[in-house]
């Protein structure tokens, strides 16, 4: 027992400081790094895409207008049917689909942690009224209310990011509500609380670490899965307006020309899996440097 | 956990959906445009006969009075007549059911025998050629918008090889069990492979987190074997949080299926919601979005009840 | 669901068959013709009812049910079905009262014809149509025509006696033509929620033997079926037809090349390169009536009023590239009326692609470019949405295309789409700056509805009360001489105002099996399948 208190987080003291020992360990995850690399790239290139870009994203070529052509020097990714440089509109695209992406993870995920810590942690009437909510919200379809709500609301791309940020929180709520439910109950929260730590303390500095690598995680995998979901949008006809470009929207544009001109699904598609790797590689090397264990 | 813990819960469930019904007759009423919109630009439908259908349908009564109405009959049963097809609500929603239970179902219990084992075999073998394959593999599943996925297998197993039908539920004339099998291969598999891609990333860093605290390594220092380590042990605690996600996740794939069920022409309810979304078909809306509440409310209560157990240490009261 | 109907499938014109015409008409003439086989067909649409009053849809299972007293044939021209011939003043049919505001139709109708259950068709049976039709408790999608009507009368079983309460020339197009209900099964029952909508009992080639919802219908020859060959060989030659219930495009397409569909009507444009690439498909053009047209809610910006703006934006629109755009199967019009009516006017005020025009007049009318490049005057902006139906993917190319072209003179386009029913509220109610779409009309269509004041789908708050006077003629005419003239100066006029620009003409690709003979394609509302007897599959 003593063994156990001894190594556990609460009792553990970071005379080197919390953030360089992350850091450090951070940084020896070679995937996790890499994956952190890319996004700062990709992140680069879509604040950057109005310098970078050869075309506009609406400039048509009516030269070659109604069918697409195949990547050349002139247009490294090809064009599509209305004589646009592909390039250029990937590159645009990743400005909207990677902030319609992070955003809305990160809404979700800042909602879902605070409802779920306060309601584990409390439990009680906190936690019926707060669970009362979630279920409330939980309990409507997720999609069919979007797709609902970009029916009346006409999303852009702000109004997007906040209906699927707030609605998307629910998951991560449940698991840190689950998380906070079965570590309360552990030894060292118990054992921090007989020293006189304060809720707030217990709550953020003990437990919430603790729970991190599954928020961590489930962060991540949303993003992915928002990037998804305005693909899905898209395909349905109510995602981010034309011309405007984003990776769900030229995908699912690509579709019918799948087996005409493959370039135009390829490069989006590509952006998309790179993306969502690299989110998903930093979210494993993060989990692992909050790990206290490792 | 006890049973008057599940009747309580049960009986929680009605001002929940209660709740859920005033908020989705809300946003549905405040929508632009009403179902009776398509008569009106058709001069042979009179203001008489328009009066007519608004009476029939309830529509002249202010809206709290139609939510009320609404409301009572359909926890009665009475789910009213849709403005589109003019057939029984209830009998249009019954109608769709068993596809989509089906696909969904099959889905489901498709995507979670294959993740879980996937997770365990990714976190015990963290760092190897296998985890990152797995990896690898999930996170192809997690960045493949489904509807494209969709149609590449479709021209493959369709067009190219021509072993699996495209699209539909039964070969007209046949009926059969092995030929609905064969429709059923690519929906189900396409409905599953985004879950499992997610489940097996969460039962993976579930079990990476319980295999690396201390009673586990105490387990171990003690001798018990890797083995019984890994199942008996370190298993049911790692499912805590995939049970979540799964029961989160089991009310998504439903949602999902609007899509799978319209790329592959499945007669279920995601098709249903979409038709009668664009025509605005109230009641139908209604019912189908209360049939999903009522889906995800009983998954959150199998959830809960799977939490205690697991692990019994969790209380409920 | 209204725009479905006005936009989705539709097909009635000339046929115009691409490389392959040679081949249907020989086999249309020649011996080839074989009793049997199966058509099965993939719909785009999940079917609402098989009732064709009540579906929100063209209708296109229904026409192989249901038929009516006359018919649209390919070049929308009615012939006669269920009466021997079509009522006109030549052959007195058609009887106007002497103060012209009245008049009396006379149909004479086939002897002999059965429903598919056996029992005789008669004159009873049309009286009965009108009756339960305009019955305020049935709920109908269109009840175009009833009102026209004070009393039908039935003096005997093949004479049907219609008496209109005003002169009207498309009393063709609606309601006998969309099909004649049972009174034997009928009477009596609920129209509403009978199972008439899921098994209507028509006089048709086919009758419905499964209908599974959500998924098809199987459709079986109708034994009693009426109608023979020159060789006085029974219709329809095909066994059975199988239309399948396909929403997705994309799975649409799959489904023609794994032969799993033989059949579709309206395939979107991106795909026809690859499918008329496969063995064992054609594809057929069909030039329907419809036209796609940008037009300017004139109360919405001030600016859009500005006549000068609009003629700008006329001429700024390169509509051949707009064509180009779409594979070059949309033909560039200059009226609302589209060719293929011996009214469509050719001397109508053009607006030739000429962006240096478009610039000179915006320019002459104080729209001064700003550093930006667009336009302002006072300023005011030469910025507009521009709404369009969202997921309709050639009017969303068009669109883009049109923005580009704008962005060149001077004007700034921005998109604002919608979809199901907000996109109609915003299109009859006037909820939109610019709008890009398109509509399709019957063979007998009234202008009156889109351009007339008080027009139903008058959404742009266009008003010209000589517009109004001569589309009133044309409305209540039955000399086609006077009727002819009225829409041709109602076009002059139009094109003058330009409350609507019209850009192209969209036809449909419909795409079958090359085994499909005696096929031929129809531009009206009343679908391709308004006459499947004569359709055969070659061995």
């Amino acid at each position: 027992m003593t063994d156990t208190l001894k190594r556990s987080p609460a009792s553990r003291k970071r005379p080197e400081g919390f953030w360089p020992t992350l850091i450090a360990r951070f940084l020896k995850h070679k995937l996790a790094v890499l994956g952190l690399v890319v996004l700062i790239i990709l992140g680069l290139l879509a604040i950057f895409a109005p310098f970078l870009a050869p075309y506009t994203f609406d400039g048509q070529d009516a030269s070659i207008i109604g069918q697409p052509q195949p990547p050349s020097a002139k247009h490294w990714m090809g064009t599509d049917q209305l004589g646009r440089d592909a390039f250029t509109r990937v590159l645009y695209g990743a400005r909207i689909s990677l902030m319609v992406g992070l955003f809305s993870a990160l809404l979700a995920t800042f909602l879902g942690t605070l409802v779920g810590a306060l309601s584990g942690y409390y439990r009680g009437w906190t936690d019926a009224v707060l669970m009362r909510v979630t279920d409330v919200v939980l309990c409507i379809p997720l999609l069919p209310l979007i797709i609902l709500l970009s029916g009346i609301l006409r999303p852009s791309v702000t109004l997007l990011i906040a209906i699927v940020g707030s609605l998307s929180w629910m998951g991560t709520a449940r698991l840190v509500r689950s998380q906070f439910l079965s570590l309360r109950e552990r030894e060292f929260v118990e054992a921090s609380r007989a020293l006189g730590g304060g809720d707030n303390r217990v709550m953020f500095r003990h437990i919430l670490p603790n729970a991190l690598g599954p928020i961590i995680v489930s962060t991540t995998l949303s993003v992915g899965g928002t990037i998804m979901l305005e693909s899905a949008l898209s395909f349905l006809g109510l995602g981010v307006q034309p011309p405007t470009p984003t990776w769900g929207n030229l995908l699912n544009y690509a579709s019918q020309w799948l087996t005409g001109a493959p370039w135009l699904a390829i490069f989006p598609g590509l952006m998309i899996l790179i993306t969502v790797l690299a989110v998903n590689f930093l979210g494993d090397g993060l989990r692992d440097a909050f790990d206290p264990r490792n | 956990m006890s049973l008057s813990y599940i009747f309580k819960r049960l009986l929680g469930m009605v001002p929940l959906l209660l709740g859920v019904s005033l908020i989705l007759f809300g946003v549905l009423h405040l929508a632009p445009g009403g179902p009776l919109d398509v008569y009106a630009d058709n001069p042979s439908v009179t203001q008489e006969a328009l009066d007519q259908m608004k009476r029939a349908f309830g529509l002249d009564q202010p809206l709290p009075v139609q939510y009320f109405r609404w409301v009572t009959a359909f926890f009665q049963g009475e789910w009213g007549y849709s403005i589109r097809t003019s057939q029984p609500v209830m009998e249009e929603v019954l109608a769709r059911i068993p596809a989509t239970l089906m696909l969904s179902g099959s889905a489901f219990f498709l995507a979670l025998l294959v993740a879980l084992p996937l997770g365990i075999l990714s976190a015990t073998r963290r760092y190897t050629g296998v985890d990152y394959f797995i990896t690898l593999m999930s996170f192809l599943g997690i960045s493949m918008p489904v509807f494209w996925l969709a149609l590449m297998l479709q021209l493959l197993f369709a067009v190219q090889w021509r072993v699996l039908p495209s699209a539909g539920m039964q070969t007209i004339g046949d009926g059969s069990l092995p030929d609905l099998l064969r429709h059923l291969v690519l929906p189900v598999f396409i409905l599953a492979f985004a879950s499992v891609a997610g489940w097996s990333r969460y039962m993976r860093s579930s079990m990476v987190e319980i295999l690396s605290q201390d009673y586990i390594r105490t387990a171990r220092a003690k001798g018990v074997s890797a083995r019984r380590v890994t199942y008996s042990h370190a298993f049911r605690n790692a499912l805590i949080p995939v049970v979540t996600v799964v029961a989160l996740d089991s009310a998504a794939i439903l949602s999902g299926a609007v899509i799978t069920e319209t790329i592959f022409a499945w007669p279920g309810l995601g098709r249903l919601f979409i038709d009668s979304m664009n025509g605005r078909d109230y009641p139908v809306l209604m019912a189908l979005l209360m049939v999903g509440s009522f889906a995800l409310v009983l998954s959150n209560l199998i959830a809960d009840l799977a939490y205690s157990l697991i692990d019994p240490r969790i209380r409920y009261d | 669901m209204g725009n479905q109907k006005q936009e989705t499938n539709s097909a009635r014109q000339k046929r115009m068959v691409l490389g392959f015409s040679a081949a249907v008409l020989l086999s249309g003439m020649g011996m080839a013709q074989q009793r049997g086989g199966s058509l099965t067909v993939g719909l785009s649409y999940d079917i609402d009812t098989l009732n064709v009053y009540s579906t929100g849809f063209l209708g296109d299972v229904q026409a192989t049910v249901a038929e009516g007293l006359v018919a649209p044939n390919e070049k929308a021209e009615y012939v006669p079905v269920l009466a021997t011939r079509v009522p006109t003043i030549q052959n007195g049919g058609i009887k106007v009262a002497a103060d012209n505001k009245s008049m009396v139709v006379t149909y004479q109708l086939r002897p002999g014809v059965k429903w598919s259950d056996g029992k005789p068709f008669t004159s009873a049976d049309v009286k009965f149509t009108w009756e339960t039709v305009k019955d305020p408790k049935f709920i109908a999608e269109s009840k175009d025509g009833t009102e026209d009507i004070t009393s039908i009368t039935t003096p005997n079983d093949l004479t049907v006696v219609v008496n209109y309460k005003r002169v009207a020339p498309d009393f063709k197009s609606t309601l006998f033509t969309f099909g004649i209900l049972p009174k034997h099964t009928l009477e009596g029952k609920d129209l509403n929620t009978d199972t008439y909508n899921q098994m209507p009992l028509g006089t048709g080639p086919f009758k419905v033997t499964q209908y599974v919802k959500g998924q098809f219908v199987v459709l079986d020859r109708n034994p009693f079926y009426w109608r023979k060959d020159k060789a006085g060989v029974q219709l329809p030659y095909l066994d059975k037809m199988i239309f399948k219930i396909i929403p997705d495009s994309n799975t649409l397409v799959t489904q023609l090349k794994s032969g799993e569909i033989q059949m579709a009507t309206s395939v979107p444009y991106a795909q026809i390169p690859q499918l008329s690439a496969q063995a064992g498909l054609k594809v057929i053009k069909n030039p329907v009536l419809s036209w796609q047209h940008l037009d300017f809610n004139l109360k919405g910006p001030a600016a859009l009023r500005d006549i000068n703006v609009r003629k700008a934006v006329a001429y700024g629109l390169d509509k051949a590239t707009i064509s180009k755009a779409l594979g070059g199967y949309p033909i560039p019009i200059d009226t609302v009326v589209v060719p293929v009516f011996s009214y469509s006017s050719k001397t109508v005020p053009k607006y030739p692609y000429d962006p240096a025009k478009a610039k000179q007049l915006l320019e002459a009318a104080g729209y001064k470019a700003g550093s930006d490049g667009i336009r302002a005057k006072n300023g005011q902006r030469l910025s507009f949405n521009i709404m369009a139906q969202a997921g309709r993917s050639t009017d969303e190319d068009a669109q883009q295309v049109m923005i580009a072209q704008m962005k060149t003179i001077g004007i700034e386009l921005k998109p604002d789409n919608k979809a199901g029913v907000a996109l109609r509220d915003a299109r009859y109610k006037g909820g939109y700056e610019l709008y890009y779409g398109g509509w399709i009309t019957s063979a007998d269509p009234s202008y009156g509805v889109f351009y007339s004041t008080k027009g139903v789908n008058n959404g742009q708050g266009y008003s010209n009360p000589k517009i109004d006077a001569l589309l009133a003629t044309a409305d209540s005419t039955l000399d086609p001489t006077v009727r002819n003239k009225a829409l041709r100066d109602f076009q002059t006029l139009l094109m003058q105002d330009l409350p609507s620009i019209a850009v192209t003409s969209n036809p449909s690709m419909i795409v079958t099996t090359d085994k499909l003979g005696g096929f031929v394609s129809n531009p009206t509302n009343m679908t391709n399948f308004v006459n499947t007897s004569g359709w055969y599959l070659k061995k």
